[in-house]
């Protein structure tokens, strides 16, 4: 039996603008706790079913090194799919089903999704290229017998869907599922791992599509009614009766027990107990 | 040699463990660089200046492939008291030029790159994993334990350059004591700005960078300030005493928020954008707090052997950490091929201490941190000083202008400094510096 676990090299500590939310992918370069757990689990797995193990990863090649440190807590084999960065979910689902397929892996694990703005639809895809079972998402995996598996989903509103999945299957694991263990100093010193490069014929660049402006559909509107004067009064609502607003200058307790009153006052507070 | 997995390891990608670890490879012997944190540097911070000199041996041309933020081609020393400042600024583009003075660089950047040097020689880096403790035999040191599962692993040398507080050091018994008094916690905010904002607030261009070096911004706690400049960021920070902070219950980022609002540093960084804060404690005592540097089968270096330079207008620590590392490995490297690994066999790393830079500056400037931390430097010459310069600028039209004599005079008085006791701190000072 072989169970393989897709790992994905990502930037793990990006940096977002709040103003702008534009993205510095930054230099620290790893891959997501998912992806971590999902190595755990098929560590655990091998080692209840006696079975080989396989690390797999589409990517540059400097996805090698996280290769080799993941496969050091005991993998058996690596394997480095070629492909540049930013291939669609579905090509990366494609180029590992096809070699999964080749090498006969009956069980796939992978991460829930990357954390480099992942869908998380790999893993589908991976079932549906090779005709296994799929059970994403889940928060547990826990094995029945021989290739078979009792995992437990992740639903709305805090339910849980309880499941049991044979081999050949494909899931996906959250985060929390487990613990990547640490790679004993003898594994790490080794790099007993080579890591196999599979080459593909995905082109080295990302293809890029023009796009044009948003253009939003005509609509009829009616012509505005009334003076100038009223529709600025009515938009911006100047004469509606209101509270008028208040300055006050306070020392902070002051202040705090003024901002209480207002709000028990508009509703938002309940009166205080007298008790 | 038989039963060690290597020939040396080497505790701490830092510095002085890559410069170690890049001599050890270049004689020829097998090494393992242990690093606790994800990569080099990682966990590493600092508060100023690479000088590189010591790096022109060991690197050479190492302008050329250092992961540099700027060139410092300026340097101050400010003095603070209340709202005034008095700034000392020396500015040499000549420092812009190679084979440069120094530069300001991001410690995870620097220390990656010197690692990698060390990899390149042919040392084997191993990251994430912490030397929890030495193993021994007949009381020697032949390896140290690790946190991974089998994670022992046997060398002839064990070189600790596993930082300040050194845990190995003490295991070994190289701390006769530990005093809180010897050490200073250093703390940091790094604040972004566009890069033409610092070019022009600190009138710098291109890669000219600037050091900013501070006396009397502490308040009560004994201490020192700096402000330096990356890219596209200005480092803010402090050093204080420890246990002055622990005695007077102050947190050190409040001491930082004032500095930072302090109108002589406010201008400097108004409108950016805080994106780290960091803290690190600091062998500030130097030549009086250093560890017994070898023992058998181990040697310490770097700032687990207190070689931080804190000597008022010298604050150095990487190039004393490049320096005592390589030497380290340079005799770590020959008591290995000797088979000799005993504290006789590696006691050549004191004696070459000692004929170079590292601890014939640390033995010359030994007295310079008390010096530096005395009430006198810390609060009374801050004072006279910019006390001075505000009678000696100030115009009082239409009485006659003091002479200087006279404001030096009032002034110390003011602060009830005799000139004998200034004197006295004087010569200690010129017999210190000079």
């Amino acid at each position: 039996m072989l169970i393989a676990a897709c790992v994905k090299l990502v930037e793990i500590r990006p940096l977002v603008d709040p103003l702008t939310g534009s993205v510095d992918p930054g230099r620290e370069v790893g891959c997501s706790a998912a992806d971590r757990a999902a190595v755990e689990v098929v560590r655990r797995l091998a080692e209840s079913w006696s079975a080989r193990t396989l690390l797999i990863s589409v990517g540059p090649p400097r996805a090698e090194p996280l290769l080799v440190e993941l496969a050091a807590v005991g993998i058996d084999a690596a394997v480095r799919i070629d492909a540049p960065r930013g291939v669609d979910s579905s090509t990366v689902g494609r180029l590992l089903a096809a070699t999964l397929a080749d090498v006969g892996a009956d069980v796939v694990v992978c991460g829930d999704y990357s954390s480099d703005r992942g869908s998380g639809s790999v893993p589908a895809f991976i079932a549906h290229h090779l005709g296994a079972a799929q059970a994403l998402g889940l928060v547990e995996v826990h094995t029945e017998g021989p290739g078979s598996l009792r995992v437990v989903r992740r639903l709305d509103g805090g339910r849980r869907e309880v499941a049991v999945v044979d081999a050949p299957a494909v899931m996906s694991v959250e985060g929390s599922v487990a613990e990547l263990r640490r790679a004993p100093l003898r594994s790490v010193l080794a790099d007993a791992v080579p890591v196999e490069v599979v080459a593909t014929d995905v082109p080295l660049s990302v293809r890029t599509l023009p796009t044009r402006a948003f253009s939003p559909p005509t609509r009829v509107a009616s012509a505005p009614t009334g003076t100038p004067l009223d529709r600025v009064v009515e938009l911006t609502g100047a004469l509606v009766e209101r509270t008028p607003p208040r300055t006050v200058a306070l020392d902070p307790p002051e202040a705090a027990g003024m901002i209480l009153e207002q709000l028990r006052s508009w509703g938002y507070l309940d009166e205080p107990d007298p008790a | 040699m038989s039963g060690t997995d290597f020939d040396v390891v080497v505790v701490g990608a830092g510095p002085a463990g890559s410069a170690a670890a890049i001599e050890v490879a270049r004689a020829g012997r097998s090494v393992c660089l242990l690093e606790r944190g994800p990569s080099p540097g990682s966990k590493n911070m600092y508060g100023g200046v690479v000088y590189g000199r010591i790096l022109d041996t060991l690197v050479p041309a190492w302008w050329e492939q250092a992961p540099v933020e700027r060139w410092v081609t300026r340097r101050s020393t400010m003095l603070i008291s209340g709202d005034q400042a008095l700034t000392v600024d020396f500015r040499n583009p000549g420092w812009g030029e190679a084979p440069h003075n120094g530069a300001t660089a991001y410690r995870p950047e620097f220390d990656s790159w010197l690692a990698g040097v060390a990899v390149d020689a042919g040392a084997e880096l191993v990251c994430s994993t912490t030397a929890t403790g030495l193993i021994r035999e007949a009381g020697q040191v032949v390896g140290v334990r690790t946190d991974r599962p089998n994670g022992d692993l046997r060398a002839s040398v064990v070189v600790a350059c596993d930082g300040v507080n050194s845990f190995l050091a003490k295991e070994a018994g190289m701390y006769p004591h530990d005093d809180p008094s010897n050490f200073t916690v250093g703390v940091k905010e790094t604040i972004a700005l566009p890069r033409h904002v610092i070019d022009e607030r600190f009138a710098v261009r291109g890669d000219e960078g600037v050091d900013i070096e501070i006396l009397g911004c502490t308040g009560d706690v004994p201490g020192g300030g700096f402000v330096y400049t990356n890219r596209s960021t200005v480092a803010v920070g402090l050093v204080l005493s420890l246990p002055a902070l622990a005695a007077g219950g102050t947190r050190p980022e409040e001491i930082l928020r004032l500095l930072k609002a302090h109108p002589a540093i406010a201008p400097l960084i108004e409108g950016g954008e805080v994106v780290e804060y960091s803290a690190h404690v600091i062998p500030e005592a130097g030549y009086d707090m250093m560890p017994e540097l070898v023992g058998d089968g181990i040697l310490v270096a770097g700032d687990a052997a207190a070689m931080c330079l804190a000597a008022g207008i010298w604050l150095e620590g990487v190039n004393f950490a490049i320096g005592s590392g390589a030497l380290a490995g340079r005799t770590a490297a020959l008591a290995a091929r000797r088979g000799d690994a005993s504290a006789a066999g590696l006691a050549g790393y004191r004696s070459s201490l000692e004929s170079s830079f590292v601890l014939s500056d640390h033995r010359r400037l030994r007295d310079a941190p008390h010096l530096v931390m005395s009430d006198l430097a810390q609060r009374v010459l801050p004072a006279v000083a910019c006390g001075v310069v505000e009678d000696v600028f100030t115009v009082t039209n239409p009485t006659p202008k003091p002479g200087m004599r006279r404001i030096v005079r009032q002034r110390l008085r003011r602060h009830g400094v005799r000139l004998r006791d200034l004197f006295r701190e004087g010569l200690r000072a010129l017999r210190t510096f000079g």
